[in-house]
């Protein structure tokens, strides 16, 4: 009886001592993954930062080329080429055809906005062209700041006479979807 | 009874603990290698979808309006590998760049696409080395297109042997470090618009062989791009392109019936509703010359009218 005393209570210290060298793993464990989740949070907010900065940099870049892509462009249609002009007549068939062009620009929306004469009429073929507000690409999503640039806004008319070109200042804006 | 106590005092006597600890140890420290691993990796990788989507952004400038040619370079700062591909899919098709940087020099692989839609990049499939030469060419079939973007390793040279006049002046013009028409060397890829070289031109016939594969051009963007592209990326390219001329051709079709409201011509809507139909059906280069026959006809019709479409 005397004798047993001693190893009962050895082997309760070494339980105890496994028992606390298990809970200060765990407390080792749980500190790593913290330390992990706080690093990983950090570089997530870093690639987010960097693709929103990208995206603004994509439409920023765009905005001063898209009035001279082929579906925009006035081309010779007005005369000689110009630069910055983009052809009412053609963009309103675009905005007909918006869904097939949803992706083509990779980007959220595309608006142009008539602003001398300034007209807030949203163009549809019902109206054209007594219309100021023209949307090509409208994703119904969260956007950045739209980028913009000035252009001109070219079309056909007519009278009993004869047929001229007339051309109105415009704002193309163009923003991309906020991923943040 | 002494050798016993020897022997028991000589034998391995590891405790629970020690056992649990030395498990629990390594078990900590194959999480922690295995993690930090895939974090290397993950590293690596974002900053080749960076890279990818950089190069895709810094494209935009490249966009033509009346110049002829638009030139830039790209420096990376690492060896880097551009997979430059193309799928047939949507309405417009899709272009997509892979990059493989290289780390501790060994190359990282990534499975990340960097997609556009509205960019043509005419190169080998794979293209390595630290800085890239890019320069885009407007295509016209008869209204333009869409711009077109050759992309070269500073690494290849390209030599163009006997090329006419106009192309000559062309690459001058470019000043492209790696696109030369005199001083070639030996290691230097020769075009040659006439003679058996590795990339054979056939100016009349309006050919490039290249890798013992024929494809067909029309246009000086075209040869640029079957030029400096692999069969494969080239037709693709080419389909996407015809997509686009399609699409385009449609837009023309219904802008006429617009302005015909307003007292102007109205007798390319057929016409264009072939040349999108011809285009929409072109199975391989070799079958451009019907929709460029086409485009020439709509190109003269368009030029004879008061009301001009493009």
């Amino acid at each position: 009886m005397v004798a047993r005393t001693p190893n009962r209570f050895n082997s309760k210290k070494g339980q105890l001592k496994i028992q606390q060298m298990a809970f200060m793993l765990i407390a080792i464990f749980l500190l790593f993954i913290l330390a992990g989740m706080f690093f990983l949070s950090i570089n997530l907010y870093n690639v987010r930062k960097t693709a929103v900065n990208l995206e603004e940099q994509n439409s920023m870049l765009l905005v001063s080329k898209l009035a001279n892509s082929p579906e925009f462009s006035c081309g010779n249609s007005f005369g000689t080429s110009r630069l910055n002009c983009i052809d009412f007549d053609k963009l309103i068939v675009l905005e007909d055809k918006k869904e097939e062009y949803a992706e083509l620009w990779g980007v959220a929306k595309i608006e142009i906005r008539k602003i001398f004469p300034r007209d807030d009429t949203i163009c549809s073929y019902e109206n054209y062209p007594d219309c100021g507000v023209i949307k090509i690409v409208d994703k119904k999503v969260n956007t950045l700041p739209a980028s913009s640039n000035f252009v001109s806004l070219c079309r056909k008319e007519a009278n009993e006479r004869m047929i001229y070109d007339k051309c109105e200042l415009a704002l193309l804006m163009i923003s991309s979807e906020d991923k943040t | 009874m002494s050798n016993k106590k020897k022997f028991k005092k000589g034998a391995l006597e590891i405790s629970f603990g020690w056992l649990f600890a030395i498990i629990a140890g390594g078990v900590i420290l194959f999480l922690a290698i295995y993690f930090s691993s895939k974090l290397i990796q993950t590293g690596t990788e974002t900053v080749s979808a960076e890279t990818g989507k950089e190069i895709a952004v810094l494209l935009n400038p490249l966009e033509t309006s009346f110049e002829s040619v638009q030139t830039t370079s790209i420096t990376i700062p690492s060896e880097t590998r551009i997979h430059n591909g193309c799928d047939l899919v949507g309405t417009f098709g899709e272009q997509f760049i892979r990059l493989d940087q290289k780390s501790f020099n060994k190359w990282i692989q990534t499975d990340v696409n960097v997609k556009t839609n509205n960019k043509y990049i005419f190169s080998n499939e794979e293209i390595e080395g630290e800085k890239f030469y890019l320069f885009s060419k407007p295509f016209n079939f008869p209204f333009k297109v869409a711009d077109l973007i050759y992309m070269t390793s500073s690494k290849d040279r390209y030599c163009f042997i006997n090329a006419p006049t106009e192309i000559e002046e062309e690459i001058e013009r470019l000043k492209q470090e790696n696109l030369l028409i005199e001083n070639c060397s030996d290691e230097d890829i020769e075009v040659c618009f006439n003679g058996n070289c590795e990339i054979n031109v056939d100016y009349f016939e309006r050919a490039v062989e290249k890798d013992g594969k024929r494809v067909y051009f029309e246009g000086d963007a075209l040869m640029y791009a079957a030029i400096f592209s692999e069969k494969e990326v080239y037709e693709c390219q080419l389909k996407r392109l015809m997509w686009r001329l399609r699409e385009i051709s449609n837009l023309y079709q219904d802008k006429e019936i617009i302005i015909a409201e307003k007292k102007c011509e109205n007798n390319l809507r057929l016409d264009l509703n072939e040349l999108s139909n011809l285009a929409d059906n072109l199975e391989n280069s070799g079958e451009l010359i019907i929709v460029k026959m086409k485009a020439e006809d709509i190109e003269m019709k368009n030029n004879a009218r008061r009301c001009v479409l493009w």
